[in-house]
């Protein structure tokens, strides 16, 4: 009988065998250490950047630094106004690019043809969402500013500058969302005479809904640390009272940050701190938002 | 075909030939769907069951590259003339899949989301009574009536499609297609399915896509047999399966292919 037909049952106890074992389980704990230590050192880095800012920006952060505006004594500064007009900002990009991005997310994916136009529309979006951010705010500042003439400085123009970057973010999220809605669901709502815009609003948009807040969560975040197209747009000015309106001048979290580390007096490294801790905070409600949203709203199959 | 029909067929389909991209899947199929009968469409997979039972709905319209051609009719409308809303169309023409797809939302949902966006019911009482009524005539509403809030996707597959089924039955159909509803379904499950379709007989039109003979020869009282996406045979179900007219037809239901 031929050794490959033989009927013995296997001997697990053999030194081949078990160096096999060992050297398999050597593996397995090589693999956990590298795992550990990739994880150590970008917990490490976190947890110095949060420690560090923590120890220097702590004392800096009292009423009048959390209520005031920007001064040329670092005694006095304030991040309301940054903070205000940060939040202005937000509004507008949000406001612009969530629809329009869902929008476009939902035609792309249940709409639009397969064809070369959206060939090309995909690869365009696909682009832009790595255009580095420089790129947006000199197209806003040759768009809104040198076309349109919108003012300078203004919330209402650095939320659009943003808007059109996190737009192509959102419309990735958006489709990946879309994609991921069983196909079974809309064959259902079609099969009892839903109309296309019914399934996508009762059906498709409900079901995709966490991803997409996700996504323009993490979208909006990015934004809100943006520097780079805000100081294209000027928003990058002594404002030394919060925005009132939309058209205000005005300036944002991360460019105050920007600003008062450029400074010389000693004082506004203090500040400096106390302002990133603010901008952290900012960012640490809006990504567990993000995730308080995918948890509440997933849906479970 | 020479049958005896009492009444005219629900549904005509008339030298139909249905493409994806070039490819024909099916070619030149003139049939007729009686009102009072159950018909089976059987025949080896990909022979192009799903793809025909798909143009009487017009299901087919939601895939990008497949084109119909011919005539089908519905009591003698044409289901691809200008003047049929599709999405009436697919209200007149339930469709029951092979893989149950309930929403995931609570059982009443799923029912009563037909009657909802046609409008059906002037209120909340009147929803009721139609969810109830669904859930009765799809042999459900005494598992499920004391839990109608809980997700439909909780309960067991050959619940989620009797859920299904009365899904469809909600919007109160005149043709139910079903593609192999039975197909994801352990044996005790698919028995009730098929009592179920004889309960639903002669309320309903019934078509019934199957690759089970047995079910086939069991439920239906017409049978079709399709190969290559031709309809080679069609008949009374006991004629097919005992004196098959065609050689074709004889080598499928005797094992020979399939
Ligand atoms: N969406 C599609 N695109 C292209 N070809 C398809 C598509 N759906 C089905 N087909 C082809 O059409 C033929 C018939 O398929 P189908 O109707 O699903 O067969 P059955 O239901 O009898 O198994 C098969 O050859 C299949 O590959
Ligand atoms: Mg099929």
């Amino acid at each position: 009988m031929s050794d490959a037909l033989r009927i013995d049952p296997t001997d697990w106890r053999t030194d081949t065998m078990r160096r096999r074992i060992r050297a398999r389980y050597a593996a397995e704990r090589r693999f956990r250490l590298a795992g550990l230590a990739a994880i150590l050192i970008s917990v490490g880095f976190l947890a110095f950047l949060l420690i560090t800012m923590f120890v220097n920006g702590i004392g800096g952060l009292d009423w009048t630094f959390l209520t005031g505006s920007d001064a040329t004594d670092p005694d006095r500064v304030g991040i309301w106004g940054a903070f205000k007009g940060s939040l202005l900002t937000m509004l507008v990009t949000i406001a612009l690019a969530f629809p329009i991005g869902v929008l476009s997310a939902v035609y792309l994916e249940e709409y639009a043809p397969r064809n070369r136009w959206t060939d090309v529309i995909e690869v365009s979006i696909n682009n832009l969402a790595a255009v580095p951010s420089i790129i947006f705010g000199l197209l806003g500042l040759a768009v809104f500013l040198n076309t349109m003439h919108l003012p300078r400085s203004a919330p209402l123009v650095g939320g659009l500058t943003l808007a059109l970057m996190t737009m192509p973010v959102i419309v990735i999220a958006g489709r990946n969302a879309i994609k991921s809605v069983p196909p079974s669901i809309r064959d259902a709502a079609l099969g009892v005479g839903a109309s296309r815009i019914q399934v996508v609003f009762h059906h498709v948009l409900p079901l995709a809904l966490p991803g997409i807040l996700t996504g323009t969560i993490i979208g909006m975040a990015r934004a809100l640390g943006e520097t780079a197209p805000l100081l294209m747009i000027g928003m990058r000015a002594f404002i030394a009272s919060p925005p009132q309106g939309f058209t205000d001048p005005a300036t944002a979290l991360p460019v105050q940050i920007f600003l008062w580390s450029d400074e010389v007096s000693r004082g506004f490294v203090e500040k400096t701190s106390a302002a990133i801790i603010v901008l952290l905070a900012f960012m640490l409600v809006m990504n567990g938002l993000a995730i308080y949203l995918r948890n509440r709203f997933e849906t479970r199959w | 075909m020479d049958m005896e029909t009492t009444l005219a067929p629900k549904m005509t389909a008339a030298n139909v030939n249905v493409f994806y991209g070039d490819k024909r899947a099916i070619e030149d199929v003139s049939i007729d769907v009686s009102r009072e009968h159950v018909t089976a469409f059987i025949g080896p997979s990909g022979c192009g069951k799903s793809t025909f039972l798909r143009t009487l709905n017009r299901m087919n319209d939601t895939i990008a590259n497949a084109r119909v051609e011919g005539l089908i009719e519905l009591d003698g409308e044409d289901i691809y003339g200008p003047a049929m809303e599709v999405e009436q169309l697919r209200a007149r023409v339930g469709m029951v899949f092979q893989k149950p797809n309930p929403f995931p939302k609570s059982i009443y949902e799923n029912v009563a989301y037909g009657p909802r966006i046609h409008g059906f019911a002037a209120g909340k009482v009147e929803l009721d009574a139609m969810v109830e009524r669904a859930l009765v005539r799809a042999g459900l509403w005494e598992e499920v009536k004391d839990r109608l809030s809980e997700s439909g996707t909780a309960l067991s597959g050959g619940q989620q499609q009797r859920l299904c089924i009365a899904r469809a039955i909600a919007v109160d159909p005149e043709v139910i297609l079903m593609d192999e509803p039975c197909s994801a379904l352990d044996p005790i499950a698919t028995a009730k399915i098929e009592e179920l379709i004889h309960e639903l007989r002669g309320r309903y039109a019934i078509v019934i896509v199957t690759h089970n003979m047995q079910q086939a020869a069991r439920v239906s009282q017409r049978t079709a047999f399709f190969h290559l996406g031709v309809l080679v045979e069609y008949g009374e179900t006991t004629e097919i399966f005992t004196n098959p007219r065609q050689k074709r037809t004889e080598d499928y239901i005797t094992g020979r292919y399939g």
